[in-house]
């Protein structure tokens, strides 16, 4: 999977100091890519959904999206924003 | 695109509010008492105040003055009011367009300001607001001023203005109410309410657009302009005496005046009162299906919140996960977090995730909300239905 653009959030009003950003992917995201984000802290599927959520979360950042599309959120806090490089390669390497 | 956010700003706007503002912009442009022949014509700035002030119950007309917003308009007051040892009391319910002005106030100390509490709808105590007023008055030559939100953001709950303003006339308070929320969709009248300054925004439910708003300031209140220059009414008078200000200096947003106008003549002529049934009609089938649902956390209730607004939270998920499912996965717009009134969630119990939350207007159809609570039927299963989740995978 390979990470094709960051976007930052232009979302006004954001709360607490946490910053997001839209990760566009070459390719939809599949299980494989959900499960491999495992790794990176208490994850959560909702398969139920038409179309299925999953969200990984971690002290400094979080991740989610919807399993089908080619593009994830992620949302990281101000101070970490160093995280963002390693996500990046993590998904690269899923 | 299902659009549950009109707290936020009203979409659509009625097709009046369009096509005024279309054709504002493409006639040429109103002048503002210099242009040759328009003077049997009402002139849209006029036709504007008549109206607002038909639907607020003002009826000085001429002390309604045009801004970009609510915020704009606070400031404008804030800044201009003599605040030097005044006591100034207001709600744990405020907008930050409210608070954020008060509290970066260079001349005003963090002890002059006083927050009445609301219980967990989102209701204020005059009680509470009334013993604020006592001390207040034991202390202080100067009675100060209350500043009151109608209806909160947040809950939907709308405070009794009739009562609080009794209260503030009974220890000569001056009374400002904030009907940015409210206008347009419940009942006010500022002048059977004793309501001495009034603000407002015209892009929710006064279907304006975004950028305009106004403010009314009673006669006889001393209000100092925090701007001077063109567009006066005497271009000869340099310098103002206090009894001789204005307040709409520079040239005016015209278009978006003339929009705010059409917006609220569709108020005028659809009837305060039929909107406000319509949108309760649609409050209350949300909050009657919501609160089914088990995994659902309401702050507020049909029978109390009469606002056309609601907040809950989705047990296991946080609210901005709520929003993503819902924007992503099914196209429907809410908002989530604090919505910019940082103080009402410790007193409502929301926390510091906030509350997800939905709004109307009287252009949202029931069949756009079944589909919501078609979507939170799904999102709940799902979330109770969470341990499959990995098994499938």
């Amino acid at each position: 999977m390979k990470v094709l653009d960051k976007v930052e959030s232009r979302e006004r009003c954001a709360e607490a100091g946490w910053f997001a950003y839209d990760f566009l992917l070459d390719q939809e995201i599949d299980p494989e890519f959900i499960r491999g984000l495992k790794p990176l802290g208490s994850w959560v599927f909702l398969s139920m959904l038409a179309k299925p959520f999953f969200k990984v979360e971690s002290e400094h950042f979080m991740i989610k999206g919807l399993l089908g599309e080619k593009h994830f959120r992620v949302a990281v806090h101000h101070e970490y924003e160093e995280e963002l490089s390693r996500i990046e390669r993590l998904i690269e390497q899923i | 695109m299902i659009y549950l956010n009109n707290a936020a700003t009203t979409y659509p706007k009625p097709q009046c509010v369009l096509d005024a503002h279309a054709a504002a912009l493409s006639n040429p442009p109103s002048g503002q008492f210099r242009s040759s022949g328009s003077f049997l014509k009402e002139d849209i700035f006029t036709q504007c105040r008549n109206h607002l002030g038909e639907l607020l119950g003002i009826h000085e007309t001429e002390r309604i003055f045009f801004s970009s917003g609510a915020t704009d308009s606070f400031n404008k007051i804030l800044l201009g009011l003599d605040l030097q040892n005044c006591p100034v009391v207001t709600s744990v319910t405020e907008h930050n367009s409210i608070l954020r002005p008060l509290y970066n106030h260079t001349q005003l100390l963090d002890e002059q300001i006083s927050l009445v509490g609301c219980d967990t709808d989102g209701k204020i105590s005059l009680e509470e607001l009334e013993e604020i007023f006592i001390k207040n008055s034991e202390k202080n030559t100067n009675r100060g001023i209350c500043i009151i939100n109608h209806c909160s953001n947040v809950t939907g709950m709308v405070q009794d203005l009739d009562a609080i303003g009794i209260l503030c006339r009974k220890y000569g308070i001056q009374f400002i109410v904030d009907v940015s929320q409210s206008g347009g969709c419940i009942p006010v009248d500022a002048d059977r309410s004793g309501i001495d300054i009034l603000i407002m925004t015209g892009h929710k439910s006064l279907y304006g657009v975004q950028g305009t708003g106004a403010y009314y300031v009673r006669s006889g209140i001393r209000l100092k302009p925090i701007m001077y220059g063109g567009t006066g009414l005497d271009s000869t008078k340099l310098k103002y005496k206090a009894d001789e200000y204005e307040y709409e200096v520079g040239t005016q947003n015209a278009p978006g005046i003339a929009a705010l106008s059409s917006g609220v003549e569709y108020i005028l002529m659809r009837g305060v009162e039929k909107i406000a049934e319509k949108e309760r009609l649609l409050m209350k089938r949300i909050y009657d299906r919501l609160s089914e649902m088990k995994e659902i956390r309401i702050f507020g209730s049909y029978e109390t919140n009469h606002g056309p607004v609601m907040s809950f939270q989705v047990k296991g998920l946080n609210c901005s996960d709520v929003a993503y499912i819902l924007e992503t996965g099914y196209g429907i717009s809410v908002r989530t977090g604090l919505h910019c009134a940082p103080l009402i969630h410790r007193a409502i119990g929301s926390g510091a995730d906030g509350t997800v939350r939905v709004s109307v207007s009287d252009l949202t159809s029931m069949d756009e909300i079944e589909q919501f609570l078609k979507a939170m039927e799904e999102i709940t299963a799902s979330v109770s239905g969470n341990t499959r989740g990995e098994e499938v995978l």
